[in-house]
């Protein structure tokens, strides 16, 4: 009983009247800029983190996951309209969103996406206050060998759930780990790969890499390609699914919520895995596969829910073990630290207003969502209009104003500038960034525990493997990765990421 | 891409071009980090010095990149292409003249006052602006105007972040 408790309490602090406006100034700034094609998930938190400096930390956290289900939300707009994904987990939904979209059924689908979504995220709300109570408690057990044995495992399945080469997904996490030990040491005091130069005893700011390499490189990046959009001509058509459409999708809504519900707690990005995963059982079961890839709404109804389930119950390990199991949630760490939260165990001890608070405007973001985007996906539709050449600048001012109020410092936009450099010489060379940040946000804590296990140890590497939570940790990391790079499996890896 | 017989026979050579770029530029990264760490000390096991993780982390990125720099001699693979020099400099040099001009600044005999925003505003957008290809002037100063404004109510009132506006005309 204690979870209906905790909720009242997260509810009544969501549904403040300061709190539900920001909840809703969230979803929909975030689908706004998140349905501009080319600008993913990432990207879009990189921007629009400075709108949330001006508030306190529990209203910036809503804010903060409402803007993030906005441009989940916005991604898979745009890949039902436009045929292009915002990120990974929305595009299995272009195989089919866009293919119903032709047909003059893009409402339809953009509808059941909404509906299955919220359903999803109905679920996975439950989910993760039902989890989060006990996973806290358990992590309270973790002690520092656990903690960096469960970080390297969450590493692992990034690398392997990387797009593109494993072994470059891997140069950018260990790249990651580098800079995250730019800065003043914390044990020791010495300065550490600064070059003498005051800025960076501090470090390399979070802001500043993600706004360097997710905002400008990829401003670079689009500019470069100007991506062929393909928006729908066809009429939108009605927004509801009628009464066999809904009876279609039941099913796979059910499975695909299920699925990504699972997929999404596994550190390491298994969010991503979701809507693959729900994809291709939908086609595995259905009567007719071959409707698949020629408009079946169970082709959108169950990934979309999967997606959703996933992009909410990845929030698990990030706030019981205070673990981003991907690069969009890296970013939540670093917005939070901004606020200054430490995300981990301690803040549902510490902070029970902000944990329950979050996890009660999660649902009503999902509400929102749907109240939002039915009603205005004609805006959508004209925003998919407006040219790169008008996009492109909008978003630079908006960073630059972003980077200089996170310190008050001029000199921050000048080093964005250099990591937007940076990050275009990474595109440049084939180099996916995203697992760059993950590694980079880990780092710190990576290094620290590493420390701690060491001192408690007395300097035996020993203790990771002699624990038993941290040696099975361990192990599952060790497997992954072995399984990744049997041949057999890398030839179906490749073929998953070119669909 | 696996290679077929005929590939194979014809020996090593460099069959991503990327790939050996990509390699080299991880190689000479982990070098230049060992280095720049070299004087710090790496400690014991039991105590670990603040050289031990940077060092590390440099050694396996450049192991990293010497493997992708091999694997490129054995996968084919994509080519290098151009910078898009241009795009590069008039982005990153307009964010670059906004930080410059948000809050003033003195290089030397040079001496910029704090010009605010309502200036770095549209000296970012019509700098960056000018990288598009199929870039309207007219389009562009209307756009620089109404985003500027837009920003400023945004910011400066409706979020209330301490940014300064235009010190020398208005004195906010």
């Amino acid at each position: 009983m204690d979870m209906i408790a905790n909720l009242t309490l997260g509810f009544g602090v969501a549904l403040s009247l300061q709190n539900l406006a920001l909840c809703f100034a969230g979803c929909f700034i975030g689908t706004l800029i998140g349905v501009l094609p080319g600008v993913g998930p990432i990207a879009t938190i990189a921007i629009l983190l400075p709108i949330t400096f001006g508030v306190d930390p529990v209203g910036a956290l809503i804010m903060l996951a409402g803007i993030y289900y906005g441009a989940q939300y916005g991604g898979s707009t745009t890949a039902i309209l436009v045929n292009i994904p915002g990120e990974a987990t929305s595009v299995v939904t272009t195989l089919d969103g866009h293919q119903m979209a032709k047909q003059g059924r893009a409402g339809v689908a953009l509808g059941i996406a909404a509906l299955g979504s919220f359903f999803a995220g109905c679920v996975a709300t439950l989910f993760i206050a039902a989890l989060g109570a006990p996973l806290t408690k358990l992590a309270l057990l973790f002690g520092p060998a656990e903690y960096f044995s469960l970080m390297v495992m969450g590493l692992c399945f990034a690398v392997v759930l990387a797009r593109g080469s494993i072994l470059k997904a891997f140069c950018m996490i260990m790249l990651g780990l580098l800079l995250s030990t730019v800065g003043t040491d914390l044990e020791t005091g010495q300065e550490r790969l600064t070059f003498g130069f005051p800025p960076l005893s501090d470090g390399i700011d979070f802001a500043v890499l993600a706004m360097g390499v997710f905002g400008f490189a990829e401003v670079l990046r689009n500019l470069e390609n100007p991506e062929a959009r393909d928006v729908v001509k066809a009429k939108i058509g009605r927004l509801l699914p009628d009464w066999s459409e809904i009876k279609q999708s039941i099913n796979p809504v059910l499975r695909g919520t299920f699925i990504g519900g699972i997929l999404g707690i596994l550190p390491g990005n298994g969010a991503v895995l979701g809507p693959f995963a729900s994809y291709t059982l939908e086609k595995k079961i259905a009567k007719d596969p071959s409707r698949f890839g020629r408009g079946a709404i169970e082709g959108v109804a169950g990934p979309e829910s999967a997606n959703n389930a996933g992009a909410q119950t990845a929030f698990i390990p990030l706030l019981t073990l205070g673990i981003p199991p991907n690069a969009v949630m890296a970013l939540m760490v670093g917005a939070m630290t901004i606020h200054g939260i430490i995300p981990g165990p301690q803040v549902m001890t510490k902070n029970p207003e902000l944990f329950w608070g979050m996890i009660a405007s999660m649902w009503i973001g999902n509400l929102m969502l749907v109240i939002i985007n039915l009603p205005l996906v004609g805006v959508w539709v004209k925003l998919l209009q407006v040219p790169y050449r008008l996009m492109f600048p909008a978003i630079l001012i908006f960073c630059c104003i972003g980077i200089y109020s996170v310190n008050n410092q001029p000199v921050d936009v000048a080093f964005t500038a250099m990591f937007g450099l940076f990050g275009y010489l990474l595109i440049k060379l084939g180099f996916e960034p995203a697992p760059m940040l993950l590694g980079f946000v880990l780092g710190k804590l990576l290094e620290e525990k590493m420390r701690q296990a060491l001192i408690i140890s007395r300097g035996s590497f020993m203790t990771f493997i002699e624990r038993p939570i941290s040696a099975g940790l361990l192990i599952v990391a060790v497997v992954v990765l072995v399984i990744a790079l049997l041949p057999s499996i890398s030839k179906k890896r490749e073929e998953v990421f070119v669909e | 891409m696996s290679l077929n017989p005929i590939e194979r026979a014809q020996g090593l050579r460099i069959r991503s071009q990327q790939d050996m770029a990509a390699g080299l530029f991880m190689v000479a990264l982990g070098v230049f980090a060992f280095l720049l760490s070299g004087d710090l000390p790496l400690g014991s096991l039991r105590q670990i010095g603040p050289g031990m993780l940077p060092k590390s982390f440099a050694v396996i990125c450049a192991v990293l990149g010497l493997m992708l720099s091999l694997a490129s001699l054995r996968f084919n693979g994509e080519k290098l292409t151009g910078w898009a020099w241009r795009g590069v400099f008039l982005v990153l040099g307009g964010a670059c003249l906004f930080g410059l001009a948000i809050r003033g600044f003195d290089i030397g005999p040079i001496h910029v006052p704090q010009l605010g925003l309502l200036v770095a505003g549209p000296l970012v957008i019509l700098v960056s602006g000018l990288a598009a290809d199929d870039m309207k002037w007219k389009e562009l100063i209307i756009f620089a105007i109404a985003m500027t404004t837009a920003c400023a109510l945004l910011f400066k009132y409706a979020l209330s972040l301490p940014i300064p506006l235009a010190p020398w005309l208005l004195g906010i």
